[in-house]
């Protein structure tokens, strides 16, 4: 697959010398990264090396300890408080979409009301529009059908759908994934994962957080490689896969080829 | 091959003959304990009929109860029924009100609000609900408040159920999964948004049917109002004419039947509320 030409237009996430403690605990240290516009980013690495810390304070579900993000020109500087400061993270939240690992689904509403609920709540979006546009991402998801059912009566799969077109109808510039496929069975897999790539192929922005190799090779642009809170690698798919240069994310792969999780 | 097609053409699979098989079981044990709850109905009246019965050389009576105190004075004790019903419904509202704002109060970051709850649940669960009635009644006077008798009670039930009805509501809010938030954060919820859209409607679901439980509760602890003389409800209409006429026997029995069919009633509306919530839309 053709590679988008990476690092030539403006980057729509710029995270700035991050810094993470929880307590005495350093899980992320003086992370720098910048991801173009379209651009779709695999983030791989062992249990515990600061994945999900990171994704999760670029929309500050974590609040970072010293750094500066920057999602679509607004640019937040971490460890602040304070009511400009609240504005910021809620302006960067709007322009990033976020999947979960356990979906995160409001168990009370519809399908429909799940999706619409951000734009019709957050935005103030009128409630007609906010219902075509829901529908629209429904459809799109394969879901529409199932826009009156309760989130208990869709398989893991579908919940996952769901998610993602409750995140799309937010219209956010960048998407966060989450170990999106970790708590599916395995048979339920694909369809979560060929509603990314449809994303993607959409020109999303999108970081993911996976232990799929199968789709950072496919679907990823770039893959980065974090160890013990750092980046240790960040290279085309191909280039990580088959050449890798630190010997971590050698034995990383090795262990995916392996079968190993 | 054939295993299959037989077995499709089969009138009941063997799942659905187990299926049968365990329904009739269910039918059965549930046809015996009515049948033995109409036996047990049927001696505690015969211990009340009066009746004399001789076994041999002996001779045993039942206890005797009065029929004709009983269909005087059954229009007098049921007349209370109103006044139990409304003091406990208006104290179960009051209680709602107070055990959701003590809950909330304790997720609070600000010292005084978290202080404020966990000291009016501490103080009432601290004295008894006897002396919270008396309070009300007796020691208020003194200071120059008077309060009327439903009202007086119904602060005094709601805030004593109140205290204790918080752990309920806690426990909702606990329910609720950091997930629930966090996906609510993600979207752009404000804090305020979080609690009113997402959290609470899934914390008040999870409560209603231990709230069902403590309004059952209710309706009989509502009793104790009676000792203050003030709320003619049904507990200070049976002692009141038990006592004038020396019939304490059957004005009991009379309250207590009647708060015995209340309580029956509200569980069953109870259980149907409770399926309803179990299956469907959860
Ligand atoms: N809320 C928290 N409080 C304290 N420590 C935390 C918290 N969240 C994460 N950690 C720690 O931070 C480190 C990084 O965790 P993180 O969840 O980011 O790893 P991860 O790469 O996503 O791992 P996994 O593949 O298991 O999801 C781990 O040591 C973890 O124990
Ligand atoms: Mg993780």
């Amino acid at each position: 697959m053709e590679s988008k030409t990476a690092f030539e237009s403006i980057p729509i996430v710029k995270v700035s010398n991050l810094d993470k403690y929880f307590g005495r605990l350093h899980v992320l240290k003086n992370i720098s990264i910048e991801v173009p516009e379209r651009q779709v980013v695999c983030l791989i690495g062992r249990s515990g090396s600061g994945k999900s810390t990171l994704l999760r304070c670029i929309n500050f579900l974590e609040e970072p300890s010293h750094g500066v993000i920057e999602v679509d020109g607004v640019r937040v500087a971490g460890g602040e408080k304070g009511r400009e400061h609240r504005q910021l993270v809620h302006d960067v939240r709007l322009k990033t979409g976020m999947v979960f690992q356990e979906f995160n689904l409001f168990p009370h509403m519809t399908v429909l009301e799940n999706v619409i609920e951000g734009p019709v709540i957050v935005k103030g979006m009128d409630r007609k529009r906010a219902v075509d546009l829901a529908e629209q991402n429904l459809d799109s998801v394969g879901l529409l059908f199932k826009k009156d059912e309760y989130p208990m009566r869709l398989s893991g799969g579908q919940k996952q759908r769901v998610a993602i077109a409750r995140a799309l109808t937010m219209e956010p510039r960048v998407m966060l994934f989450d170990e999106p496929t970790s708590a599916l069975d395995p048979e339920l897999i694909g369809e979560v994962l060929n509603v990314m790539k449809k994303v993607a192929l959409e020109g999303m922005t999108m970081i993911v957080v996976t232990h799929e190799m199968g789709f950072a090779r496919e679907v990823a642009d770039r893959v980065i490689v974090m160890a013990e809170g750092e980046l240790i690698e960040d290279n085309k798919p191909e280039e990580i896969f088959n050449n890798p240069k630190d010997p971590r994310t050698e034995a990383l792969i090795v262990r995916y080829r392996t079968g190993g999780n | 091959m054939t295993a299959v097609s037989k077995s499709q053409n089969a009138p009941k699979s063997q799942a659905d003959l187990l299926y049968d098989l365990q329904l009739r079981k269910e039918r059965h044990f549930r046809a015996n304990v009515g049948l033995s709850w109409g036996i047990l109905l049927l001696i505690l009246v015969f211990l009340f009929s009066g009746q004399e019965i001789t076994i041999g050389s002996q001779t045993f009576s039942t206890i005797k109860i009065d029929g004709q105190f009983i269909l005087n004075e059954i229009d007098f004790i049921a007349g209370g029924l109103g006044q139990t019903l409304l003091i406990s419904i208006l104290s179960i509202m009051l209680a709602i009100v107070l055990a959701l704002l003590a809950a909330l109060g304790r997720l609070s970051t600000v010292p005084p609000i978290y202080a404020i709850s966990t000291f009016y649940v501490s103080l009432i669960r601290g004295t008894p609900l006897y002396l919270q009635i008396f309070f009300f009644f007796l020691a208020l006077p003194q200071l120059g408040i008077i309060l009327s008798g439903v009202f007086a009670g119904v602060l005094a039930l709601g805030l004593n159920y109140g205290a204790y009805m918080s752990e309920i509501f806690r426990a909702g809010l606990a329910s609720v999964g950091k997930g629930q938030r966090e996906a609510a954060q993600a979207l752009g919820m404000t804090p305020g948004q979080t609690m009113k859209r997402i959290v609470l409607p899934q914390a008040l679901r999870f409560a209603i049917p231990p709230v069902g439980n403590e309004f059952i509760a209710m309706t009989k602890d509502s009793a104790l109002v009676s000792a203050t003389g003030f709320v003619h409800e049904l507990m200070w209409r049976a002692t009141k004419v038990g006592r004038a006429q020396f019939h304490n026997l059957e004005a009991l029995i009379m309250a207590a039947i009647f708060y015995w069919l209340v309580t029956l009633v509200l569980s069953y509306i109870q259980n149907k509320i409770e399926t309803r919530l179990s299956k469907g839309d959860r």
